[in-house]
Parts: structure tokens; C-alpha cells; sequence
């Protein structure tokens, strides 16, 4: 089997030494080959091209300066704009999956009824107060958070899913009429006797 | 070179690089300085005449400037240069006809000395071998240019040229199997 080309060629330039080819001891095609890319690379590289007069250069990088001054500042690429573009797409699609569940959360809201049986005293246990952490009211984000969910009633919580099965929340949203009138009852004298 | 340009003549090709994007035009002569003979013989070798090799020159380096921004150095500058250089002298000579300068027309410095007769021999010699690479194939004229001028490696001509080691060597021997079919019946 004779040699490939990329074979011939590693030969002809002596990166690869003859004798690791047996092949070409005994075949006179891929050595006559051999030889002719030799004799090739020979002819090419005879081939000169003229040095410029040294003036040249200078006339030379006058005109490219002249060019690239014409040019202005070096543009942004095309490449280079989605390591811009995708990170701001990012912030901005989040900001809006925030901005969508939070004005779902509000329109939810509006459609449901509030219970009117709730006891009223029931309400400041989800007051802006209580959801401030001191630790953390510095973070604007958790703010607006609070600061929009503030007022949303056990109902609102319980189709959000905040209510979990087993919390305080979960209980009083799931007692009967004559349970609830009995829990109204129980706050009121507790709050009667704390004066409050 | 001005006293400003000084400083920058110290500084490598990306500091060169990340000069001129901040806004420092002049680093960019720098770059040309350093690159411009080996981009200048690279586009004769492609078009052989001085004029349009001056203007393919003139147009690599604006090409670069304006790309500058896409230059990661994952290459060096040279590479990146001659991959543009090769595209812009293979767009330019298969829209454009070769047109190759006599020897009268030439205006350089010759700084060998021989003799007349050999000079003229091979001078001869030389416009056929040149008429010849210009008959070759746009990739095959590329990678023996690149190869045989510029002394760069397979892996470096592949870098440019976008293809792999392997192909770029059976792209060099068709080149060279091609070459000597056209100067069969020339006396080298």
C-alpha cells in the first residue's frame, strides 16, 4: 500500500525519517514522489520577493495611521456583545418572574373574599412589623417583599401555599363555623384580660 | 518613533492590544511596525505586484484595527494577522485578476549581489514558479504560501486557515503535485 500524502510530506520535509517507511525501499512510485515534492519545495523556495526601499515603511505606516485615525475608536464586536447582552436579559427576565408572581399573588387576592368570620385580631400577626428583620432591612429586595405582602390574608397565604399543612395558619383556615366562633370567643376574653 | 511611543515599544502584544482599546491609537503603530514586512510579503506572495500587495496590506491592518475587540490571544498576533491577511488576498485575487509586474517594473533594493545573467535567470525563473502558485486552488495557494514564505508549522496553518493538520498537508502536496504538472515543461 503506497503512502498517504500527509506520509509523503513528512518524508519530503524530514520529519520523518525514510527509514521508519520500509515501504518506500521497495516502491519506486512513492519514492520517485518523494523526490518530486523535494525538487518542488525546492523551486518555491528559490522564489524571491523584493524588499520595498526602506521609504516605503514609513509612507507605509503613515497611510495605515491616516486610515485608522479616519476609523476612530476600535468597535465592539459582534462576539463580544452577548457576554453584555445575556447577563442584563438575565436580571431583567428575573426581575420580571418577581414582578409576575408577586402581581399574581395581588390578583388572587382581589378576587377571593376576605373571610369575614376571621377574627380581628388575627391580622396583626402578619403585620409589617413582624416581617421586618432587623438583620436584613438594609436589603431592598426582602423590603419590597415585606412591604407587598404585608397585608395579605390567611386565604391569599393558603392559595399561595404559605400556609403549610400542620402551621397555626393552616388550622385556622380549615375550622368550621361553630370552631371559629369558639376561637373568637377565646381571643376576645384573653384580649379583655390582658386589657389590651 | 515619537517619545510617547517609546514606552509602548516595551510592551507585549496583548498590553499593545488592550492599549490601543483604551483608546491609544499609537499602540497600534507599534503593532504595525513589528507585523507590517511579514504581512506586506505575505500578501505579494499572493497578488505579486508591490501595488496591490501595499493596498491588501494597508486593508489587513485596518481589518484588524476594526476587530481588534475579537482578538482573545488565544493565537498570537502574527497568526491572527495572517489569518486575515489570507482571506483578504484570497477574496481580493479571485475578484481581480493576478496581475504580475514585469521585472522593469520593480523599484526595490536588491541587496544581493550577483550577476546580471543570473539575476535575469532567475528572476525568470522565479515569475514562472509565480505564475504557477497563482493557478493554484484558493486553499492549496494558501497553504504553500503560508508553508513555504513563512516558515509557520502545519498545526499554525491550520489555525488559519480553520482546518486540521491533516488536511493541510494533503493541501501542501496537491499544491507541490500541482506545481510541477504546470511547470512540467519548464526547465527549473
Amino acid at each position: 500500500m503506497h503512502l498517504r500524502p500527509d506520509e509523503l510530506i513528512d518524508v519530503a520535509e524530514g520529519t520523518r525519517a525514510e527509514s521508519s517507511a520500509p515501504h518506500l525501499a521497495e516502491c519506486a512510485v512513492c519514492r520517485l514522489q518523494v523526490e518530486e515534492l523535494k525538487a518542488m519545495m525546492s523551486a518555491a523556495a528559490d522564489v524571491d520577493v523584493p524588499e520595498p526601499s526602506p521609504l516605503f515603511w514609513d509612507h507605509f505606516s503613515a497611510r495605515v495611521r491616516q486610515a485608522v485615525d479616519a476609523e476612530g475608536a476600535p468597535r465592539r464586536s459582534f462576539w463580544t456583545w452577548p457576554r453584555v447582552v445575556i447577563p442584563a436579559v438575565s436580571v431583567a427576565v428575573a426581575v420580571l418572574a418577581v414582578a409576575v408572581t408577586l402581581n399574581r399573588g395581588n390578583t388572587s387576592r382581589a378576587v377571593v373574599p376576605l373571610p369575614a368570620v376571621l377574627p380581628a385580631p388575627v391580622a396583626p400577626v402578619a403585620s409589617v412589623d413582624l416581617l421586618v428583620d432587623p438583620q436584613t432591612g438594609d436589603d431592598t429586595a426582602l423590603t419590597l417583599v415585606a412591604e407587598l405582602s404585608s397585608d395579605m390574608d390567611f386565604e391569599t397565604a393558603r392559595e399561595a401555599g404559605l400556609a403549610a399543612r400542620g402551621s397555626a395558619e393552616h388550622a385556622v383556615t380549615h375550622l368550621n363555623g361553630s370552631e371559629l366562633r369558639e376561637l373568637q370567643r377565646l381571643l376576645q376574653e384573653e384580649l379583655a384580660r390582658s386589657g389590651a | 518613533m515619537r517619545p510617547a511611543e517609546r514606552g509602548l515599544a516595551d510592551l507585549d502584544e496583548r498590553a499593545l492590544v488592550e492599549a490601543c482599546l483604551s483608546g491609544q491609537t499609537s499602540a497600534f503603530d507599534v503593532i504595525v511596525e513589528r507585523h507590517r514586512r511579514s504581512v506586506y510579503l505575505l500578501c505579494y506572495r499572493f497578488v505579486s505586484n508591490h501595488e496591490d500587495a501595499s493596498d491588501l496590506s494597508q486593508d489587513v491592518f485596518l481589518r484588524a484595527y476594526r476587530g481588534l475587540r475579537s482578538f482573545r490571544g488565544q493565537s498570537s498576533l502574527a497568526t491572527w494577522l495572517y489569518r486575515i491577511g489570507v482571506n483578504v488576498c484570497l477574496n481580493r485575487v479571485s475578484a481581480k485578476k493576478l496581475l504580475s509586474e514585469s521585472i522593469e517594473d520593480r523599484q526595490f533594493v536588491d541587496e544581493k549581489a550577483e550577476s546580471a545573467p543570473d539575476r535575469l535567470l532567475k528572476d525568470e525563473r522565479g515569475a514562472r514558479v509565480r505564475a504557477a502558485i497563482a493557478q493554484l486552488p484558493r486553499k492549496q495557494r494558501a497553504t504553500l504560501v503560508l508553508r513555504m514564505y513563512h516558515e509557520m508549522s502545519h498545526q499554525e496553518i491550520a489555525d488559519v486557515l480553520g482546518s486540521s493538520v491533516g488536511a493541510v498537508k494533503a493541501n501542501f502536496f496537491h499544491a507541490l503535485s500541482n506545481l510541477k504538472k504546470m511547470l512540467a515543461s519548464e526547465v527549473l
